[in-house]
C-alpha cells in the first residue's frame, strides 16, 4: 500500500502523524517503546557478595574497623553488619539482590521493586534537581536520567546517582564497612546487554570516606522466562532469631528464649526487674 | 490543508500511529490518574472503622471471636499486646495494611497496579492482566490479589479498580485494637477503588472483608487524600522497635536499651541458656 501514496502524500502523512501522535502524548500516553523493555522477573547471578573484601581500597582506619568486625563474626557476634535486626541494607548493598525484583518504569519514576527487608527504590527521572534538605534514608535519594547511547531514538543507559543516605551500612553481610558519616554518592550506569536482552548490568561507583578511591563494582543480574513469575513475600521479622538488647547481641532458642550468641556471653542486666527468676 | 490530502495519506499517517502504539505505548489516559502521595485524612488514626472510634468500632464477630477480642483487650489494658502482631515488626497484612498508617502510592500499568506503603515495606501486587486465581500459591501476609478496571459511567475511561484477594497468612488482626481474623487464613478481602467525582484528590477504597470471624461480611469505606509533590521518608519499623518477645512473653526495651517489664508484676525472662556463674549482679 505504501508505494501507492505519491510523494506529496507522504509528507502530508507524516504532518498528520505527527499531529496525531502529540494528541496521543498529550493525552498522556506513556510511549513504553522509547524504554528499554525491563519487565519481568530479575535474579541475581552470584551470591550477595559486594565483592572479595581483600580488594576493597578501604582507608587504614576502616580496613582495622573491617578487621575487627571480622573478629568479633569468628566469635558469634555480628561486627559492623547492621542488618541482623531487619533493618534495611541501605545502597549500595540492596544491589546486591537479595531475592528476585522487578523493574517498573514511568516516564517520571524508575521503580525498583525488591521483596526483602526494605530494600525497594525509587529513581525519579522527571528532571528534579537536588532538594536542599534531603531527611536521611537507608535507600537515599536517587536522581536518574534515560540516555540514548547509541542514537537509535531509544533509550538504553540509566544513569543515577544515589545522596541523602542514612547509616549504619555495609556492603553485604562480611560487614565491609561505609563511613559512619553517611556522606557517600553512589553512580549507577544501568543497561541492558547488547546481545542478550535477559542480560541486565548495573555499573555501580561507591565514593565514600571510607574509601581511598571510588570502588567500581559491575553487577549482573538474569531475566527468568516466567511470563507470570511467582513473587514471595520476605518478612524478614518473622522469624529472626536474632535479638541486640543494650548493644549486645543475643540468639533466640528453638522455644523463643534468650541464648547467647557468643560462647561464655553474660545474661542481660535485668536491673529493671524487681524480682529475680528462680 | 486536509483537504488536500489524499485518502491514502489518512491511511498512511493511522498506520503510523497505530504500529507506535501497539509498540507497547501504554494509553495512560483510558486509567484514572492516581499518581502522587495518599495519605489518610487528619483525625483518622489506625482504627479499620474510620468512623468510629478504635475498639469500639463494632466488628461483626463470632461470639467466640468476640471473647477471644475482649480477652486481648483486657491484656492490652495490662500492658500487653493483645492479639495485635504487628509489634514485632511483621507487616499489617490485608485488609489492616489499608488503614495507609504511612502514605502510599499507587503505580498503574496495564498488566498490575502496584501498591506501595511506605510502612513495614508493604508490598502489594494487584494483577490486572485477566488472570485467574492459581490453584495454590504460597500465602503472603498481603495476599495474592486479582483486579479489573470497570469504566462505570461509560465515558471510555476507567474509573474503578476492583480486587480480590486471596491465600492470606496469619497472625493478623484489622488494627492495634486487636479485632482478630480467623487464623484458618480464609479471609476473601473485596475491594473498590475510586476517586471522589468532585474532588480528585481523594480516594475511596470500598473494602468488604469476609472471614470465619465473622458473621456477615463488614464493609468499610477508607479515604485517602493526594499529596501532589510529596517527599518520601522511609519508615523501618525495626530500626527504633521497642518490643522485644521472648518465649510467649512480650517486653519493652528501656531508654537505656536494657529489657524492662511491659506489664506490672511481670517476671524476668527465663535464662536458662545462660551459665549460672554468669547471671550479672
Amino acid at each position: 500500500m505504501l508505494f501507492r501514496i505519491r510523494r506529496g502524500s507522504v509528507v502530508h502523512a507524516a504532518a498528520i502523524a505527527a499531529a496525531m501522535l502529540m494528541a496521543v502524548a498529550d493525552a498522556r500516553a506513556f510511549d513504553e517503546s522509547k524504554y528499554p523493555d525491563l519487565k519481568g522477573q530479575w535474579d541475581r547471578t552470584a551470591q550477595p557478595r559486594w565483592a572479595d573484601a581483600k580488594s576493597a581500597p578501604l582507608t587504614p582506619e576502616y580496613r582495622a574497623i573491617f578487621e575487627e568486625n571480622l573478629k568479633d563474626q569468628a566469635a558469634g557476634g555480628q561486627g559492623t553488619d547492621p542488618t541482623f535486626t531487619c533493618v534495611a541494607p541501605g545502597m549500595p548493598r540492596v544491589m546486591n539482590m537479595y531475592a528476585p525484583f522487578e523493574i517498573v518504569v514511568t516516564p517520571r519514576t524508575t521503580h525498583m521493586l525488591m521483596d526483602h527487608i526494605h530494600d525497594s527504590r525509587r529513581i525519579f527521572t522527571d528532571g528534579r534537581e537536588w532538594p536542599k534538605e534531603m531527611q536521611p534514608n537507608f535507600n537515599g535519594y536517587s536522581i536518574g536520567t534515560w540516555i540514548d547511547e547509541d542514537g537509535d531514538g531509544r533509550y538504553d543507559v540509566l544513569v543515577v546517582e544515589t545522596r541523602g543516605l542514612a547509616g549504619p551500612r555495609s556492603y553485604d553481610s562480611t560487614g565491609l564497612p561505609l563511613h559512619a558519616d553517611n556522606e557517600t554518592v553512589i553512580n549507577e550506569r544501568i543497561y541492558l546487554d547488547k546481545a542478550d536482552k535477559n542480560t541486565l548490568y548495573d555499573e555501580i561507583t561507591v565514593k565514600d570516606h571510607a574509601l581511598t578511591r571510588p570502588w567500581t563494582m559491575m553487577k549482573k543480574y538474569v531475566r527468568k522466562p516466567a511470563k507470570q513469575p511467582v513473587w514471595q513475600e520476605a518478612v524478614c521479622a518473622e522469624n529472626n532469631p536474632h535479638v541486640v538488647i543494650a548493644d549486645e547481641p543475643y540468639m533466640l532458642s528453638a522455644d523463643g528464649l534468650l541464648m547467647p550468641a557468643k560462647k561464655d556471653q553474660a545474661p542481660p542486666d535485668l536491673k529493671y526487674f524487681p524480682q529475680s527468676r528462680k | 490543508m486536509l483537504s488536500r490530502c489524499g485518502f491514502g495519506s489518512l491511511l498512511f499517517a493511522a498506520a503510523m500511529v497505530l504500529s507506535l502504539n501497539g509498540a507497547q505505548a501504554h494509553d495512560e489516559s483510558k486509567y484514572p490518574d492516581w499518581s502522587g502521595q495518599w495519605r489518610r485524612p487528619p483525625g483518622v488514626n489506625n482504627q479499620w472503622e474510620p468512623t468510629k472510634p478504635r475498639g469500639q468500632e463494632g466488628a461483626p464477630l463470632t461470639p467466640e471471636f468476640q471473647a477471644i477480642f475482649e480477652a486481648n483487650l483486657k491484656d492490652q489494658a495490662e500492658g500487653g499486646q493483645g492479639t495485635d502482631p504487628t509489634y514485632t515488626c511483621i507487616p499489617d497484612g490485608m485488609p489492616r495494611a489499608m488503614n495507609v498508617i504511612f502514605p502510599m502510592e499507587m503505580i498503574i500499568t496495564p498488566n498490575t497496579t502496584y501498591i506501595h506503603i511506605e510502612y513495614l515495606m508493604m508490598f502489594r501486587r494487584i494483577y490486572t492482566d485477566g488472570r485467574p486465581f492459581p490453584e495454590d500459591t504460597d500465602t503472603a501476609f498481603m495476599g495474592y490479589s486479582i483486579g479489573k478496571w470497570v469504566d462505570t459511567d461509560g465515558d471510555g475511561r476507567f474509573d474503578q479498580l476492583q480486587v480480590e484477594t486471596r491465600f492470606l497468612k496469619s497472625p493478623r488482626a484489622f488494627d492495634s485494637s486487636g479485632i482478630p481474623l480467623h487464623p484458618d487464613g480464609k479471609t476473601i478481602v473485596h475491594e473498590r477503588f475510586y476517586q471522589d467525582k468532585d474532588k480528585p484528590d481523594v480516594l475511596h477504597d470500598e473494602v468488604t472483608t469476609i472471614d470465619n470471624a465473622l458473621t456477615r461480611p463488614w464493609t468499610v469505606t477508607k479515604h485517602y487524600n493526594r499529596v501532589r509533590n510529596p517527599i518520601w521518608v522511609e519508615a523501618i519499623c525495626s530500626e527504633n522497635n521497642d518490643h522485644i518477645k521472648l518465649g510467649k512473653d512480650t517486653y519493652m526495651r528501656s531508654a537505656d536499651g536494657l529489657l524492662m517489664p511491659a506489664k506490672k508484676g511481670q517476671r524476668p525472662p527465663d535464662l536458662k541458656y545462660f551459665n549460672a556463674q554468669d547471671a550479672r549482679k
